[in-house]
């Protein structure tokens, strides 16, 4: 029983990290796919988790969840403003909004709250049970026994799955993605197409966002995101830029993580900043082509027009 | 979708005024060029309608116009005899109006199939699912058009008659009233040309109207029932083709007196030539150790010769025992049609590529005018002076100690920009201020600068318009015969004229073999046959879509030598 | 035309371009600042009062955190110039004060005229080491550097982690960190009775050698070659554009480590979590305003120096919470980014004329 005891807190812990990323990583792939990689989604993060935090306060949780995707979505408005319609570099762009996200939310935070040394105490989204899916050992729990957020990314990789490979208007987004030139001629309009993927993008990694202030640890603090919208674009890499993939690779990091902390709690001793840094040695490795190679859409990151 | 309004709600095809398509009084800027002005055409259902003109002369930018891609400055629009305002490809395309693209617009890494229903979104596809039974309305369509196809494959991998097919087919999988096809000719080999035209008169027998751009005369006048000529953005004619010669198109295209030149101007005839007297230029250049060591030989050797040479390009030669030499001021023309081992030639010759087999005996430096001047030739951020450093920044008399020596490197660009009559819109002109024209005379100036023992020319005037073709081609044939010790050049170009206007001695380049053409055969027809494969049958010869050899009556057996090598001196 | 303007640009545009962008930034801030309630005009003054208030403020204060700026701006300005879009100098900065504290804590009882060279130098080949991965990947495999210097950054950040928690935790055993490098690695001052140590004139001096390298040698012509044009580099220029890349990787790696190893040997004297504020990050900013120019790097990044100095006193004074020079930061970039893309507008409509 004991080791099913550590299994199941483990998986419930590898999965509350692992959410926060497929939600922006999945938002990230539809982005990619459509061939903007946006670095300032880790300020879509952060504005998310403080949206989330002001939502909550001032009408319940689930309203929290709702500005706190909101938050997101304005954060990913504005480097699309900039990276998409003034065709700015898109890594500069999406550093600057990283930085500044994280400074801002710093200045609204505390200009709202003052610098008070408390932690914040937010409602938080409750956990909702499956019957009977709850109820098997070890994954039970883990899986089936959680906010509306993490049903939430389960809904999705299928439906995104479907909307990327099987329909329409994912043909027509990952075009956008690959040749922005033959997609303009099939009369797509590439910047709109792009705008639309990255807002969506942002309003999930504002969900994430609001996922890590509103589930994981009912607070907010400062910096709180701390490198989740980065790791994402590392999960989308590791996963290949597929739904699927995303969700595996996500799962893979958060348990990293959780492995981690169970290891810290454990024996001290443990080299585990090692384990964290694993993932992101696999994505590099993933690049490199060691198991199959990882080919991002050719239009990745380049302006259009040109 | 702002274009069906008011009586034109249901596009009823022609019971207005009758033509598939027209445009009025259309004028198109650029800033402060003009590309259009007040040009009017129309196009009428089941017709090929050829589209001439120069490069520059607006024929592309009317498609556009008519494909929804660009939006006139004045003017009207009509489709099916409503006016339209459209705003971008997707509006022409709810209206029947299709076009296939110069460079291909396929997304590489989809297959045929996929890039045929992203073209055709709505047909596609139920609310938003894929719908059952696509695939083969496809293949049913493909049949239909006698289109081969390969709908499986990343179309990446394909080749370019291929995909020019999986183009056609995706802009004709809907209800095409109005088919724009821009130089869909430019890419194909002669064969494929025919097979082309083939499948455009089946379509427009179906009662499509078909806008045909290209500038090649003999091409429109094998396929076009009208033709109209654009000149500098302007209407010049349209007229029946079948009523109308190739030379009274030519004269239209080029506007008299400019083209007389250019007819005229064949080898042996008189060549413009620059006067110069010794300049910066000339001394910068006998500085440089090859011209050194060459001063004052009379050198009957000579200055690059190649001997079996054969190079392998995945896994296939590209290049076949290739045997060629040139002598100092002597052009040797290289003719074919594109992409038959031309461009490894040319990277042999300057140095780039080294051959897998056979000797290549080259001066230690070598000119080469790369045929894709604003992608290979220029840095287009650089300034004229950055571009000539480009070539000369290696060479002892750019440098003082290690520093680049900027004062002298402008000087000689500064030269280079008198010597060549470059005209710079400004004063701190970059490479892309500059016209393609003067970006051209800039590169031939500074590969002569780099090299004053060979100098490669690669398709140099492709896609100039006639004067400043007229300029670099004499600014070729000058420096090949300027001076003491002028450099070897070896022209390689898929235009007959320009191989016949400035060569020496020609050979034919076809699968990378390299053919010599005799003296004798030294005419647009036999060459012509040369490039084509040298296996052409009398019949095909007979209706021949190649214009100008109606002109000569060499039969085809005097014109397929042995496999003589093209090395040596002059006949 | 004349002889010298056929290479010059106009030599105005990118010093205006820099001064429109601060002056928008100006104006964005104190319009946010007043937003947010604060008094824009004493948030600026406190700001400044903090960075060049006094000899002091401005020699230990300003120009002290310039130092790291300048060398990781002056890193990243010379891959962009290559168009390498290496964002890793975070990482390199880590993996170079890594290097760096281990040579110097390896070595004690070496005199510093040999300890603060191998301990630089140390730090410089670290930083190319953990640039080559990126640059093995792009000339290698096509690979984009984007990602790859991105994942390469927590690779190092955990590498820090784990070595500062273990291998070289300090021999107390009380922190994570490392021991303190020996006083002989210590940088000397540069100006007696300051902070300010060597490393602000070594990073003054690696910008005035790029500065002459990029324009004045043919190496340098052919960087910013690869970077317009790498097909017309080969076509024209003939010469192949991997080794470039190559240099610029590893170029732009070693003075990213450097300014790792300056930090230590300069200022912490040893190493530990988070040893960086994200000065990898804000290189990018410090690099873009000064249009990628080595020389005028030097004064941007005494402009970001003072941001972060004068934060301090911003806060203390006015009222106005430090994490303000955070998104005052992301405002100069995107003021650049605007006032380019303006003025490349208004250059399109002039230059068809």
């Amino acid at each position: 029983m004991g080791d099913i005891g550590a299994l199941s807190s483990f998986l419930v812990s590898a999965v509350g990290l692992a959410v926060p990323l497929v939600l922006a990583a999945l938002g990230e792939t539809v982005s990619e796919r459509a061939g903007v990689i946006n670095i300032g989604l880790e300020g879509s993060v952060i504005w998310g988790a403080l949206g989330g935090a002001l939502g909550a306060l001032a009408a319940g949780p689930y309203a929290g969840l709702a500005a706190g995707a909101l938050a997101g979505g304005m954060a990913a408005l504005l480097f699309a403003v900039f990276a998409v319609w003034l065709n700015t570099n898109q890594i500069i762009t999406g550093t600057a909004v990283t930085i500044g996200s994280l400074g801002f939310t710093g200045a609204v935070f505390q200009s709202r709250f003052g610098v008070t040394g408390l932690a914040l105490e937010l409602p938080t989204v409750p956990a909702w049970e499956v019957p009977l899916l709850s109820r098997i050992p070890a994954l039970g729990p883990a899986f089936f026994d959680q906010a509306v957020t993490v049903y939430l990314a389960y809904a999705l990789v299928p439906v995104l799955g479907w909307f990327l490979f099987r329909s329409r208007w994912g043909l027509v987004l990952r075009a956008v993605g690959e040749s922005p030139d033959a997609a303009h001629a099939s009369g797509v309009p590439v910047a709109r197409t792009r705008m639309l993927a990255v807002v969506f993008a942002g309003l999930m990694a504002g969900v994430a966002g609001a996922h890590l202030s509103l589930v994981h640890t009912g607070t907010f603090a400062e910096n709180m995101s701390a490198g989740k919208g980065f790791i994402a674009i590392a999960v989308v890499v590791l996963g290949r830029w597929s739904p699927k993939g995303v969700v595996a690779a996500a799962l893979f990091f958060g348990g990293a993580e959780a492995l981690q902390f169970a290891l810290q709690a454990v024996d001290a001793d443990l080299p585990y900043p090692l384990f964290l840094a694993l993932p992101y040695v696999l994505s590099l490795a993933a690049l490199a082509g060691w198991f199959g190679r990882a080919r991002a859409p050719e239009g990745l990151a380049l302006p259009w027009p040109r | 979708m702002s274009t069906r309004n008011g009586p034109c709600e249901r596009r009823g095809g022609s019971e207005s005024s009758g033509l598939a398509a027209r445009l009025r009084d259309v004028t198109k800027r650029f800033g402060p060029v003009t590309a259009l002005e007040g040009v009017s055409f129309d196009l009428v259902p089941g017709e090929i309608h050829g589209l001439l003109g120069e490069n520059g002369a607006g024929k592309t930018t009317l498609a556009r116009v008519l494909g929804g891609l660009l939006t006139p400055d004045e003017g009207r629009v009509e489709i099916g005899g409503c006016e339209v305002a459209l705003r971008s490809a997707r509006d022409a395309r709810a209206l029947g109006v299709a076009m296939v693209h110069q460079h291909f617009s396929l997304v590489p890494r989809f297959s045929g199939l996929e890039n045929i229903a992203l073209f055709n979104g709505g047909a596609w596809t139920k609310r938003g699912m894929a719908a059952p039974g696509y695939r083969e309305r496809v293949e049913a369509r493909a049949r239909e058009l006698k289109l081969e196809v390969e709908l499986d494959l990343p179309v990446e991998g394909l080749g370019v008659g291929a995909r020019q097919r999986i183009e056609i087919l995706k802009a004709l999988m809907s209800e095409t009233s109005v088919l724009l096809l821009d130089e869909p000719t430019a890419v194909l080999a002669p064969r494929e040309v025919d097979g082309l035209f083939a499948v455009l008169k089946e379509v427009a027998r179906a009662g499509t109207g078909i806008v045909l751009v290209a500038h090649k005369l003999d091409e429109v006048l094998a396929a076009a029932d009208r033709v109209t000529v654009l000149r500098r953005g302007g209407w010049v004619l349209t007229r029946e083709a079948a009523s109308v010669s190739a030379g009274e198109l030519a004269e239209a295209m080029v506007g008299g007196a400019v083209g007389g030149h250019l007819a005229r101007g064949a080898a042996g005839g008189q060549r413009p030539t620059v006067d110069r007297g010794r300049t910066a230029m000339d001394e910068r250049r006998a500085a440089t150790p090859a011209a050194d060591q060459l001063v004052g030989t009379a050198d009957p050797a000579p200055v690059a010769s190649l001997r079996g040479v054969t190079t392998i390009r995945d896994g296939e030669p590209a290049l076949r025992h290739v045997n060629a030499a040139v002598k100092r001021g002597e052009i040797l023309g290289i003719a074919g049609v594109d992409g038959n081992g031309q461009r490894e030639l040319a990277r042999v010759l300057a140095r780039i590529r080294t051959p897998d087999e056979g000797d290549a005996t080259l001066p230690a430096e070598v000119g080469w005018i790369p045929q894709d001047r604003a992608e290979e030739g220029l840095v287009n951020g650089f300034t004229i002076s950055e571009n000539v450093a480009f070539a000369l920044h290696g060479k002892d008399s750019c440098r003082k100690g290690p520093w680049l020596d900027w004062a002298g490197i402008e000087e000689t660009a500064a030269e280079l920009v008198r010597e060549m009559d470059v005209r710079a819109t400004s004063s701190t002109a970059t490479a892309a201020n500059l016209s393609g024209g003067n970006q051209q005379k800039v590169v031939t100036g500074r590969e002569f600068l780099r090299s004053a023992d060979l100098l490669v020319a690669e398709s140099p005037t492709r896609g100039l318009d006639v004067k400043a073709t007229v300029a670099v081609r004499s600014r070729i044939a000058a420096l090949a015969r300027h001076g003491d010790h002028p450099p070897g050049v070896v022209l390689i170009s898929a235009d007959l004229d320009e191989i016949l206007e400035l060569s020496d001695r020609i050979a034919v380049m076809v699968r990378g073999r390299l053919i010599p053409v005799p003296r004798d055969a030294h005419n647009p027809r036999d060459i012509g046959e040369l490039m084509l494969g040298a296996r052409v049958r009398p019949d095909e010869n007979a209706d021949g879509h190649a214009g100008e050899t109606r002109n000569t009556v060499r039969g085809p057996e005097g014109s397929t030598p042995g496999a003589r090598s093209a090395g040596g001196g002059p006949p | 035309m004349s002889t010298t303007t056929l290479r010059t640009r106009p030599p105005l545009t990118p010093a205006l371009t820099a001064a429109t962008a601060l002056l928008a930034t100006l104006a964005v801030a104190a319009a946010l600042l007043a937003l947010g309630g604060y008094s824009p005009g004493d948030a600026f003054a406190a700001l400044f009062r903090g960075a060049f208030g006094s000899w002091d403020r401005f020699v230990s204060f300003t120009l002290v955190r310039a130092t790291p700026l300048l060398l990781t701006g002056l890193a990243v300005a010379f891959a962009f110039r290559a168009r390498v879009w290496n964002i890793g100098a975070e990482g390199q900065l880590h993996a170079g004060a890594l290097a760096g504290v281990a040579v110097a804590v390896a070595l004690p009882g070496t005199p510093g005229l040999i300890l603060i060279p191998a301990t630089l130098l140390a730090a410089a080949a670290a930083g190319a080491l953990w640039a080559s991965v990126p640059a093995a990947m792009k000339t290698g495999m096509g690979v984009g550097e984007v990602i790859t210097t991105l994942l390469m950054n927590f690779v190092a950040l955990f590498m820090a982690q784990f070595l500062v928690q273990g291998p070289l935790r300090e021999s107390r055993g009380v922190f994570n960190q490392t021991d303190e490098i020996p006083a002989a690695a210590h940088l000397p001052d540069l100006i007696p009775g300051t902070r300010l140590h060597l490393g602000f004139l070594i990073g003054v001096l690696i910008a005035v050698a790029l500065w002459l390298y990029l324009t004045r040698t043919p190496g340098g012509f052919r960087l910013r070659a690869v970077g317009a044009s790498p097909r017309a580099a080969e076509v024209s220029g003939r010469f192949r554009a991997k080794p470039v890349v190559w240099l610029a990787f590893l170029t732009s790696g070693a003075i990213a480590g450097l300014a790792g190893g300056v930090q230590i040997a300069g200022i912490t004297h040893r190493m530990y979590e988070n040893l960086s504020p994200g000065w990898g990050y804000t290189a990018i900013a410090v690099a873009l305003l000064a249009r990628l120019n080595p020389l005028a790097l030097v004064v941007t990044a005494i402009v970001f120096g003072a941001l972060s100095a004068g934060g301090g006193a911003m806060q203390r004074d006015a009222g106005v919470p430090e994490v303000w020079v955070r998104g005052i930061e992301a405002l100069v970039i995107l003021a650049v980014l605007t006032v380019d893309r303006s003025w490349q507008a208004l250059a399109d409509r002039g230059s068809r004329g």
